[in-house]
Parts: C-alpha cells; sequence; structure tokens
C-alpha cells in the first residue's frame, strides 16, 4: 500500500477484528448458484465498505464502484417469481424476450431500491421488565407525546343512541351515524365539521364511497347517497333493509347484505346493479370484506363464514369457524389472516389466503362485540366496554393484550384510523378516539391514497381511480386468475381445430406456472414424512433419556462401606 | 496435257528461278497483279506486296517427299487445319449463369447489411432519424466558464471531512513469493498431485459400482480382518489405543445396526418375497435373514449384571422388550407363528378380510330390527375390546390389578370405567411422590427397576393404551354408525313419509349415541403425532420446565401408539401439525361480570372450571356442514358412464342390474379429476367451478412465439402500471418500439451506418441466420 492510510470520522473499527475473523473461519461446502453468488456479492461489497484495508486486486474495481448493491432480501421481497425459461425457439423473438425479461428484473430491483423512500418508522411502546404495556393508559400516552399527538385523543359526548364510525380510505374524514339518525361527516384531525343532520330514521349502516364528498347511508327501509353538505344526491330503492355494508374501492362496488338474506353490490360508477341474489344464509349483520381480493366474507349464527363474489350464485368457500353464532369477523390488510369471534367467547385466526385454520385459537372471557385489524397487524377486540388491542396474535400466541382501553360506554363497532396511529370507537354514548402507537401504516403512497389530499389532487386521483376501475367479474379467491391461461377452454379450442383438414397440429406444453394445491410431489411429501419420523424418534430417545436420568439419580448406591473405593467407576 | 504439264513445271521451275535471283538482292520489287485468288489486301492501286511469311503447307509439301518425315508432315498438317469457335451458349442458360454471378456478388453486397438490419429488428427502440448529427460544438470559453472554484462552505466541509483520495491506480512493482523456476515446479507437483488424485478417484468409482456382491463381502470381510488385526497387535502394545480401536469397531457395528441392512428390503429379497407365499423354505430363509438383522440390531445386554438376574430374565419376559409388542427387536426369537404373520397378506389377506366382511355384511343385513343390529353391534365391539385387552395383558403391565380387572371383567361398560378409574388412579399415584409409589407397586427387584426407569411412561403408557382401546373400539363403533345413517338416509329417501316418524326415532337414538360417543373426545379419525409444542410459555422456573417435558412426553407418547396401530396410510400434512389449542387470555372483564381489577398481576392462565360456553353449541352444526361437505364432494365427482342396454331375452327397466361382462364392457369409468383443494382441510368447503364471467377475461390461446403456459405466464407476470413498478421501469416497459422525430424528413440509410460501430458488433448468430435466410 502505497497511499497512507485515510482517517474518517467514521471509521472506528480496529485491526484486531479483522484477525479474530480469519481464525474462527468455518468451511462449509456449498454448491454455487447465482443467488448464493449474488449474495455473496452484495455481502463483499458491504464488508469492503467498512473494510480499510484494501486489497490491490480490488484496486480497479474501487475507482467505478457502479451503482450500490441491492440486499437481496429486499430483492427477494420484490420479486414477481420465476421467468421465462428456454421454451421459446424462435431466435429472433427468444432475444426480444430476453430483453424484456431484463426489464422486468430492472423492475424489481428499482423496486428493491426505492424501499430506501419509505423514511417513517412504525411506533411502539416500550417498557421496564416489571411492567406492562396495558398498565399506559391513554392518559399516560396523552401526556408524553406531542401537542398534535395529543389532540387525536378526543371524545364526542352525542346523544343520539349508538354510533357507528367509519374513516375515509385517507383517514382524513369521520363519518358517524347513530341508530336515531344522527349523520355527521367532518375532518376529524382538523375537527371541521362537513355536515351534521338527523335523516329522521334509524340509520343501520354507513359508509364513504370512492371520495370524500359523497356517503351512503343504509336507512330503515333504503339505501341513501348524501353528498358531504348533507344533500340527498339518491335513494336506492333497490337496496332495502341494509343490514351491513362495504365499499370495493377498486372495483367502485357498494356490497350491502339485507335483513332477508340478499346480497347486492352496486356499482356506484354507472349506478347498475351487477349482483343481486339471495345466500339463503339467514339474517346476518356479520359481514366484512378481504381487502385483497375483494370477496365479502359472512358470518351466520351457524358459525359459518362464507366468501362471496357477485357474479357467483354460491358461495366460493365455507368455513366452519365456530359452533356458535358470530358475533364478529375481520380481515386483515393484506389479506393473510382472518379474524373471527363466537358467543362462545372464543376468538380465532384463520389462514384465509390457504382458506386453513385456525392458525390460532384465543378463549376470552367475555363474547367480543367487533374485531378490526389495523393496517400493521394488530387486531382490536371489543369486549363490552373495553377495547383490547393485541399486537403479533396472528402469527404467535400471544400472551397478553398490548393495549387495554376501557370506557364507561358500550362499545358499538371501532376502525382504525388508515396512516394514523389511532383507533376510533363508536359507543353507546358518542365516539371516542384513542391513540394506538404503531398501529397505522407510517409510509403512505401519495398516489394510492393521500391524507393531505388537495382539492385537485382529490378530482385527478378519481379521474385515475375511475379508469383503473376492475370489473366486477374479476372478484375471485384468487385475485391472480386473471393472468392465468384459460387451459379448458385452450382445450377445447384446440380440439375444434384438430377436426379441421390440412392444418398442423400445435404443440403445446400445459403445464401451468403455479401448481394447483391439492396436487402434491410425493417426494416432497416423503421427505417431509422422514423428517417428522426423524425428529419424532429424536425427541422420543431424549425424551426417554431425560426419565431415566432422573431416575437414575434417585437410585439409592449400595454401600459397602470402606470397600466402596474398590468398586468400579462406571464410564 | 503432257504439253500443259510440263508447262506448268517450266513456268514453276522458272518462277522460283525468278525468285531465287530476286532473293539475291535487296530491292523491293512489286509484282503486276494478276488474277487471282481473292484475298483481303487489296490495294488502291492494285498493287499486292507477297508477304514473307513462311507457309507451311510449302514446308508439308517439302516434306512429304521423304517418307522419313511423313509423320512430321502429317501433324503439322492435322494442326494447320483450322479450329472452328465452340457454339455460343443459348441465351436462357448464359442469363441463367449472368444471374448467378450477379447474386453471388449482391449477397456479399447486402449482406454487409444484415448486423445492422438485425440489430434494428431486434434493439428496443429505433428512432427514426437514424442520422445524429452532433450537437453544438461546446466552445472553449463555454467550457472554462463550467470549471470553477469551490466555494467556501464546500471547502469548510471538506476541511471537517476530507473526501475519500482515489484509490491510486498506478502499479508497484510487485514482488512475487516465488521465483519463475520455483513456480514451474510447484505448478508440477500440483498437477502430479492432480493426476492421482483423479486416478485414485476414478479407481474408487470404478470399484464402486462394481455390483457383485461376492465382490463386495470378500472385500468387507478383508477389512474386518486387517481391522481386527491391527486391534490385536495394538492390544499387545498399546492397551489405550487398542481400546479406542475397540470403540471404533463398535461403532461400526452400531452403523450397521442403524442402516436397514438384512431387513428384507432389499432386492434379494423382494424376489424371494414373491416365492415365499408358496414356499416354505424360501419363507425360512427370508426369517433367518430377519434374525441376522435382529441379532446384529439387539442391543448389547449389561455384562455387569449378575448371574441370578441373568438367570431371571431367562425366565421372565423382559418388560422393557414387551413394552411393544410389535417391535419385533425387542422379541426373542422369531417363531413359526410369527413368521407366518408376517407373510399375511395376498390371497390369506384377502380371505381373512372377505371372512371378515361377511360378518359385516350380516350384521348390516338385518336392518328391519334395529335392536338386533346393536346387540351385534355390541357384540363385535366387544370381541375388539376383547382383543385390545389381550393385547395390553400381553404388555405386562405391572399394574396386576388393573389387568385382572380388566381381563375378568365382560361387560363392557363396568370394564370402561373400572379401567378408566384404574388409569385416572395410577396418574394420581404419580403426582405423589415417587418413593411411594415404587413401595406401593414394586413385585421383584427387576420389575421395580424397570418400572422407576419408565414409571411415568409405563403409567402414562396404560392410559394411553386404554384411551387407545377405546378410542379403536369408538372408531368402529363410529364407522357403522355412520354406515348405518347413510343407508337409512338412502332408504328414507325411496320410502314414504309414513315411515319419517319412525326414522326420526332412530335418529334419535343414534343421536344418542354419538353423544355418549363425543364423550370420549374422539376428534381425528386418523391420530397424527403432534411434535411441535406451544413455543409460548415463558415460565422460567424449573418446575414449570419440568412440567413442559412431561407434557412433551406426554404429547410422544400419546403419539407413539398412533402409529403402531395403523402404521399405514399416515399421511403427514404439514397443516395438520399446526393444531391450535385453545390459548387462555386474560381479556378484561365487563363490568357485570367481575368488578375487580386483578387481572394484570396474574400470571397463569385462567381456564375457566365449565364451559359456559359449551351450552350455546349446537352439536347438529358440524354434522350437518360435514354433511353438506360430502354432498358437495359427491356432486363434484366425475359419475361413471352406463352405456349397457338389456339384450335380448334379458329384462329391463329400474333397479335392475346389468351382467358383470356388460358392466365390465360398458360402464366407462371417466377421467379422473384432480384433487379437490378442500380434500384435506378439514371443516372447510371450497367450491370448484369455472367461472364463466371470468372466463371472458382470462385468455384462451397462446400467441404466436410461445408454446408452453408457464412461459407466457411468465411473460406477462410484471404489471406495467405506475402504480405497480417505479416510474423509471414503467418508462422503460412503455416505451414505443419504433420512434419518429415530428417533422423530420427520413432519409433511408446511407452505408454510413455499416460503419457505425454497435451494428457492426452485433454478432448473434442465430439471429443474422434467421434474417438472411428470408
Amino acid at each position: 500500500m502505497k497511499g497512507k492510510k485515510m482517517v474518517r470520522y467514521f471509521d472506528t473499527e480496529s485491526d484486531n477484528k479483522d484477525q479474530d475473523k480469519d481464525q474462527n473461519v468455518k468451511v462449509f461446502k456449498i454448491k454455487s448458484t447465482a443467488k448464493i453468488l449474488k449474495a455473496q456479492k452484495y455481502k463483499k461489497q458491504q464488508y469492503n465498505n467498512v473494510q480499510t484495508k484494501k486489497i490491490e486486486t480490488e484496486k480497479k474495481a474501487e475507482q467505478y464502484p457502479g451503482k450500490a448493491p441491492i440486499n437481496p432480501e429486499k430483492l427477494e421481497q420484490h420479486t414477481r417469481g420465476e421467468g421465462i425459461g428456454k421454451g421459446v425457439r424462435h431466435p429472433l423473438y427468444a432475444l426480444k424476450l430476453k430483453k424484456r425479461e431484463n426489464k422486468f428484473k430492472y423492475a424489481e430491483e428499482q423496486a428493491a431500491r426505492a424501499d430506501i423512500l419509505l423514511t417513517e418508522d412504525q411506533g411502539f411502546l416500550e417498557v421496564d421488565e416489571d411492567n406492562r404495556t396495558t398498565a399506559i393508559t391513554q392518559k399516560v400516552i396523552a401526556d408524553n407525546v406531542d401537542i398534535t399527538a395529543a389532540t387525536k385523543i378526543f371524545e364526542l359526548d352525542l346523544a343520539f343512541g349508538p354510533y357507528q364510525a367509519k374513516y375515509s380510505r385517507n383517514g382524513r374524514h369521520l363519518l358517524l351515524g347513530s341508530k336515531k339518525g344522527h349523520l355527521a361527516g367532518f375532518d376529524w384531525v382538523t375537527k371541521k365539521l362537513h355536515f351534521e343532520i338527523n335523516v329522521m330514521e334509524s340509520i343501520h349502516d354507513i359508509s364513504w364511497l370512492h371520495v370524500e364528498t359523497m356517503i351512503a347511508a343504509a336507512q330503515k327501509e333504503w339505501l341513501y347517497i348524501y353528498d358531504n353538505t348533507g344533500i340527498e344526491l339518491h335513494c336506492v330503492k333497490r337496496m332495502d333493509k341494509i343490514l351491513k355494508m362495504e365499499f370495493l374501492p377498486y372495483h367502485f362496488l357498494l356490497a350491502a347484505v339485507n335483513e332477508y338474506g340478499f346480497m347486492s353490490w352496486l356499482d356506484i360508477s354507472i349506478g347498475e346493479i351487477v349482483g343481486h341474489y339471495n345466500n339463503h344464509m339467514g339474517r346476518t349483520p356479520v359481514m366484512t370484506q378481504n381487502p385483497f381480493n375483494a370477496t365479502l366474507c359472512l358470518g351466520n349464527s351457524k358459525g359459518v363464514v362464507s366468501l362471496w363474489s357477485p357474479t357467483v350464485k354460491k358461495p366460493l368457500a365455507k368455513i366452519l369457524c365456530h359452533k356458535t353464532p358470530l358475533t364478529a369477523i375481520a380481515v386483515d390488510n393484506r389479506g393473510m389472516y382472518m379474524a373471527t369471534s363466537g358467543v362462545d367467547r372464543s376468538l380465532k385466526i384463520w389462514d384465509i389466503r390457504n382458506l386453513d385454520g385456525p392458525l390460532q385459537h384465543y378463549k376470552l372471557r367475555s363474547a367480543p362485540v367487533d374485531l378490526e385489524f389495523s393496517q400493521k397487524d394488530m387486531l382490536a377486540v371489543g369486549l363490552g366496554e373495553v377495547v383490547e388491542i393485541y399486537s403479533n396474535c396472528c402469527t404467535q400466541t400471544s400472551e397478553s393484550p398490548y393495549l387495554r382501553h376501557r370506557m364507561a360506554k358500550s362499545i358499538n363497532n371501532f376502525k382504525f384510523c388508515p396512516y394514523e396511529d389511532v383507533l376510533g370507537i363508536g359507543t353507546s354514548k358518542g365516539f371516542s378516539s384513542i391513540i394506538v402507537p404503531g398501529s397505522g401504516e407510517p409510509n403512505f403512497d401519495a398516489l394510492e391514497s393521500n391524507p393531505f389530499q388537495t382539492k385537485k389532487q382529490r378530482k385527478e386521483a378519481e379521474v385515475k381511480a375511475l379508469l383503473e376501475k376492475i370489473p366486477a367479474e374479476l372478484i375471485t379467491l384468487n385475485p391472480f386468475d386473471v393472468m392465468e391461461v384459460d387451459v379448458p377452454s385452450m382445450k377445447d379450442k384446440m380440439e375444434a381445430k384438430k377436426n379441421l383438414l390440412y392444418l398442423r397440429q400445435q404443440k403445446v406444453d400445459f403445464t401451468p406456472r403455479h401448481k394447483k394445491k391439492g396436487k402434491t410431489n410425493i417426494a416432497r411429501k416423503k421427505i417431509m414424512k422422514e423428517t417428522a419420523r426423524k425428529e419424532f424418534v429424536n425427541q422420543a430417545i431424549e425424551a426417554k433419556k431425560i426419565l431415566a436420568d432422573s431416575e437414575k439419580q434417585n437410585i439409592p448406591k449400595q454401600s459397602f462401606g470402606v470397600l466402596d473405593r474398590f468398586v468400579p467407576k462406571p464410564k | 496435257m503432257e504439253d500443259n504439264d510440263d508447262l506448268d513445271f517450266v513456268a514453276s521451275e522458272h518462277d522460283r528461278l525468278v525468285s531465287a535471283i530476286t532473293k539475291l538482292d535487296k530491292t523491293q520489287h512489286i509484282t503486276e497483279p494478276t488474277r487471282n485468288e481473292s484475298t483481303n489486301q487489296n490495294s488502291e492501286f492494285n498493287l499486292i506486296k507477297r508477304s514473307s511469311k513462311l507457309q507451311l503447307d510449302n514446308v508439308v509439301k517439302v516434306l512429304e517427299d521423304t517418307a522419313r518425315n511423313v509423320q512430321i508432315g502429317k501433324k503439322l498438317k492435322k494442326s494447320q487445319e483450322a479450329t472452328v469457335l465452340p457454339k455460343p451458349l443459348e441465351k436462357p442458360q448464359a442469363e441463367r449463369i449472368k444471374r448467378a454471378t450477379g447474386y453471388e456478388q449482391t449477397k456479399v453486397k447486402i449482406g454487409r447489411w444484415d448486423p445492422v438490419v438485425a440489430r434494428n429488428r431486434t434493439v428496443d427502440v429505433v428512432s427514426f432519424p437514424i442520422k445524429r448529427f452532433p450537437g453544438k460544438v461546446q466552445q472553449t470559453s463555454d467550457f472554462l466558464s463550467k470549471l470553477e472554484l469551490k466555494s467556501p462552505l464546500e471547502k469548510e466541509l471538506e476541511e471537517i471531512d476530507p473526501p475519500p483520495e482515489s484509490t491510486e491506480v498506478e502499479d508497484e512493482e510487485q514482488i512475487y513469493p516465488m521465483s519463475y523456476e520455483e513456480m514451474l515446479e510447484h505448478r508440477q507437483n500440483a498437477a502430479k498431485f492432480r493426476a492421482q488424485q483423479s486416478y485414485k478417484a476414478a479407481k474408487a468409482k470404478r470399484q464402486s459400482k462394481i455390483k457383485s456382491k461376492k465382490y463386495h463381502r470378500i472385500l468387507k470381510k478383508e477389512r474386518l480382518k486387517q481391522q481386527l488385526k491391527e486391534f490385536e497387535e495394538l492390544q499387545s502394545k498399546n492397551p489405550e489405543e487398542a481400546l479406542k480401536k475397540l470403540e471404533e469397531l463398535e461403532k461400526a457395528r452400531a452403523l450397521e445396526r442403524h442402516t436397514l441392512r438384512h431387513k428384507n428390503t432389499g432386492k434379494w429379497a423382494k424376489s424371494k418375497l414373491v416365492r415365499a407365499k408358496y414356499d416354505k423354505e424360501v419363507r425360512q430363509q427370508l426369517a433367518e435373514q430377519l434374525s441376522v438383522s435382529r441379532s446384529l440390531t439387539f442391543k448389547t445386554q449389561d455384562t455387569q449384571s449378575t448371574d441370578d438376574e441373568a438367570d431371571e430374565t431367562e425366565n421372565i419376559p423382559d418388560l422393557n422388550l414387551a413394552q411393544d409388542p410389535k417391535n419385533p427387536w425387542m422379541m426373542k426369537s422369531s417363531d413359526k407363528s410369527n413368521v407366518d404373520a408376517e407373510f399375511d397378506f395376498g390371497y390369506k389377506k384377502y380371505l381373512k378380510d372377505k371372512m371378515y366382511k361377511r360378518k359385516e355384511m350380516d350384521s348390516d343385513s338385518d336392518q328391519e330390527i334395529l335392536e338386533e343390529t346393536k346387540n351385534k353391534k355390541a357384540d363385535s365391539s366387544l370381541a375388539i375390546l376383547k382383543d385390545s385387552v389381550k393385547k395390553l395383558y400381553d404388555m405386562n403391565v405391572p399394574t396386576d390389578k388393573l389387568n385382572e380387572e380388566a381381563k375378568s371383567d365382560e361387560n363392557l361398560d363396568k370394564k370402561i370405567v373400572a379401567i378408566t378409574s384404574a388409569a385416572e388412579k395410577s396418574k394420581y399415584k404419580t403426582r405423589s411422590t415417587k418413593k411411594v409409589s415404587i413401595k406401593t407397586i414394586s413385585t421383584s427387584d427387576w420389575v421395580v427397576e424397570e418400572y422407576v426407569a419408565s414409571k411415568s411412561i409405563n403409567d402414562r403408557k396404560v392410559s394411553e393404551d386404554i384411551s387407545t382401546v377405546f378410542d379403536k373400539f369408538e372408531n368402529n363403533l363410529v364407522g357403522k354408525v355412520e354406515k348405518k345413517l347413510k343407508k337409512l338416509r338412502k332408504q328414507i329417501s325411496n320410502i314414504d313419509k309414513q315411515s319419517k316418524e319412525t326414522h326420526d326415532k332412530e335418529q334419535n337414538e343414534i343421536n344418542d349415541e354419538q353423544d355418549n360417543l363425543d364423550y370420549f373426545k374422539f376428534k381425528n379419525q386418523n391420530p397424527k403425532p403432534q411434535i411441535d409444542e406451544a413455543l409460548l410459555e415463558t415460565h422460567k422456573d424449573v418446575a414449570s420446565i419440568k412440567e413442559n417435558e412431561q407434557s412433551l412426553l406426554n404429547n410422544i407418547l400419546s403419539t407413539i401408539e398412533a402409529p403402531t396401530q395403523e402404521n399405514v396410510n399416515v399421511d403427514i400434512d404439514p397443516n395438520r401439525f399446526i393444531e391450535a389449542k385453545p390459548k387462555y387470555l386474560n381479556t378484561a372483564m365487563s363490568k357485570g361480570e367481575n368488578g375487580l381489577d386483578d387481572l394484570d398481576d396474574e400470571e397463569e392462565q385462567v381456564v375457566p372450571k365449565v364451559d359456559i360456553e359449551e351450552v350455546f353449541e349446537e352439536d347438529d352444526v358440524v354434522d350437518s356442514f360435514r354433511q353438506e361437505k360430502e354432498d358437495e364432494i359427491n356432486n363434484d365427482t366425475p359419475k361413471d358412464i352406463d352405456l349397457t342396454l338389456p339384450g335380448w331375452g334379458s329384462w329391463g327397466g329400474k333397479g335392475v342390474k346389468a351382467p358383470k361382462r356388460k358392466r365390465n364392457r360398458f360402464i366407462g369409468k371417466p377421467a379422473p379429476k384432480m384433487p379437490r383443494r378442500d380434500k384435506n382441510k378439514g371443516d372447510i368447503i371450497i367450491n370448484e367451478f369455472q367461472n364463466p364471467k371470468l372466463a371472458a377475461h382470462k385468455v384462451s390461446d397462446l400467441p404466436f412465439p410461445f408454446t408452453s403456459i408457464k412461459d407466457y405466464e411468465a411473460s406477462i407476470r410484471t404489471p406495467l402500471g405506475n402504480t405497480f413498478i417505479p416510474e423509471t421501469a414503467h418508462k422503460k416497459l412503455i416505451q414505443p418500439s419504433v420512434i419518429t422525430k415530428v417533422g423530420t424528413v427520413i432519409e433511408p440509410m446511407d452505408e454510413d451506418e455499416l460503419l457505425v460501430k454497435k451494428n457492426r458488433n452485433f454478432k448473434n448468430t442465430s439471429v443474422l441466420k434467421l434474417l438472411a435466410k428470408q
């Protein structure tokens, strides 16, 4: 080394560390694959960044370091799966496809790189070892956060019976509707009231439509649509006696279930009902949407959760969740988990993506009134007058709640505010908003839903959303169904072509990209069996050992007095 | 005539003379033209200069005279004959040749453009006009104006944090660790080493490929002998080393024990197995082989035990061995019956099954009287129970009392009560102090030891065994009840409404039965080992850990029985392992239930004494759901295609069974369907149907270059919208393949394009070949 060693203020590492590294090196024989090599390269580059010594041969590479390496884990997150194989033989098209493939790869890499831009971090509560997070009340939180955050804890005392609350999609606006007809919409951050009316009828459910200027209210008889000044825009008489509503933002559908078990989907962009049929599941007000695939999850009094789409008049799937009537359902934002609760005071978590489970089974002390997942997969459970929030209760069995909030009024419903650490609770005597640290998504995509949207942006977004509207027929269990080739009809077509004369049969490889479920690899199954067996045998052996050990200690040794020294020692 | 001749002769003679004379002087004489043959040399003045060219004819004439020169003369004459030019080619042929040569030339000429065209075809985007003139040339002053000194802020920053100096590229004179000669030598050595290594590897590979068993046997024997020899040598020299060696040998034996050798799984054994059905000798051979494996795998006895004990162990079946009755390794020797049992397959099994079935059929056939069937069921179940109890007895469970009770009691209900109570008792005992339990139960020394060693195992096992017995029994019952239910349902659908009342009764009864069955908490149809333990426990006391272990053991031991009971068809579904146990949470109480707020202090789970929620449960919910699922599956399974028609002289109409021959011929099996998604998922129904409305949106044709669905689906896997992928990637992906600049003349390419470097560098031969073909 000729150049003198540069001392940078962040170089704190000493050289002897490096020596230690050399000594404790284990050598593994690993078959090098492209992926491993890449990861290795990344590691090497990372290592070089902190390394102060530079190796001679790498000098030239150092001079033009090129783009920053990408974390392979991040890359894995953004990967779109396996690429095109070597099926295309035509050289020209093969080359073109290869180039396209490179672009796809570039897209993945860019996405991985762009993760740097997610600067915000999730909040959390931290307590000493002997304290619990449940001991932290809203008052404590309010005392310790800044003023603006503290204003997010508030309470509204309202007179008209149990209230329902719903936030708009960007989390800026709040809609309240009471059983006794009180309907109000306001910007809950600035507390600016948009409108406040009494519809002079019972309101069963409320919902924002695609923008915050339109509101749907399911009243005693029919569905009404108001604007944000309280003017009645429509009265939809085709949808009557609605019990529960859900708005599907990407499909522009207002889905509702009514007293007689009729489900209807109203396309609010064209004002047509795209699906209307009876579900034959009985009267049930327990319904939620699965944001992942826009199916409706309906829980009935027999403990069965059924999934519905507007175009299919039978349930897509049915799950027997509880043996008792269901009280609440919630599906998390990514469509991975579903939480159900029944009158049997149990709470179950299901793998709704694979339709499997239950993953977790909790027994509570009372039956939950309502369930709700936050954007960061915290589960709020309403138990009479208490809301308990569980964090990380899906993948692990949680021991105790993360947060607990008591009120002097019974809970009607609650919603987590998107992009805020706030839970809004509609109660029998009004509305209360509490802070739940770490519940909301800290980074928002302004093109997707922007809490700080201006009027112009809103208009722009509305047009774009309309252009990107998804047809109602695409609501299926697997939203990626459209990306797959319709093999049966393709086979039919080919069969028809076969009958034509003088037409050469096209040879097609029908293996799908994604293997269908249920068709398991036998070899893999065997391996699984084998590993399970081995593990089991090992455990059994260990268990026996433990037993034997504990017994051995208790055996009194035969004593020969002084002659004990001649007893052979066990090896 | 003669005169003429003479004249001629004279004239020629005269001519010759004249010419000879004229040759003498140098002057040229122009002769007066005489009438002669036409020539092309016509002079204006009719004057002909005689050429001095040698006339070959004349020469030939001279040569003709002499006989010697006749040959030469002839030759000369021949050569002198006028050669005729070949006939010119026909016009089309000539043109063809012309075209061919022209093609060759143009091919070369145009071939120069191949890479240009190929590149333009394959490149992502071609922008016209292709020719791009470089922009404005920067003036020197402009260029220099951009080179500014650093701002004061930058300077200050640099002082604080100096930018990394670019590392120097200049190469120093390197000091090599080896001289050239050394390096050569080193390399040679390395090469030699590698070669030897490869020879050895090849040899080893060749040897390992040898299939001859004899060879391997000999090899192994040799190796063993060698080792033994070494061991003996060592024994005399270095006893410690010898011990180590012995351990190694032991280990090798253990390894062999561990492997599946001599277990009748090999090729030889399989081939023998085929014959074993009929040949007794072969059967014995196989049994011998098995016994070899047993002897190999038999655990070495403790040498420390005294002689008396040994005697005892001979007399009394070892408890340890009896733990698992189906474990052949624990058997003393393989007796004949055992061998027979091993080959209990093929026609024998078939016969047995048939017998068994007939029994069942009998019991099923008389459906009219429900009570009778019940009795029979009870009988069969009793028999099963007896069997299992016998098994229990065989296991030599130390709790004699229990066995006696179990054996003596014939009454079913009583037995259940007794055994369960006994099991419970023993459980309680284990919970009490260990010493007491030893004293109370011990009968003899070895029993004590065994019991102590595996006391809890045994206890658990007893209870487990009993429970499994009941499970089995109950399993059968459940199966039968279900069968019966089905049949009844079918009947009822046929029979009029009149029978509905009776049916209700029956159902009630059956329900009662099921209620009773529920008491046993039988849940899984085929129990699977539940190996995973709950990860969650946070207790840190030792006691709790022990408890955990116990529970783990319990868990394992409980599942030990499962595979032995039905060692076939153990389908392991990873999802099933994640069996969620209910976790009791200390949730808040609502005001009405409990005013106290001591929840946070409690550490342990609170398990309510009575499950009030069970009051709300409706039993038929689960049943009806399962029934629904079954119906769904039945609807979904493709039906047999029946093409039978009644023939001459055969009965027709409803309920007539076609003869076997026809059934085989005319009833076609439909193509098997893919297994349903919800097949192994328990209480989940997933409807599988084609959604025609969705199909309208799906692709049902493979576009041209694709031949496999997989590739095509991969090609559309990435969305292009900027809401899904980064803007830069989006821009790249939606870029048009041809861009034309508005308002410019697009000239055709000129030959300068050939010289562009990127064009010349295009080297994809397959594409070039393809495009050149066109």
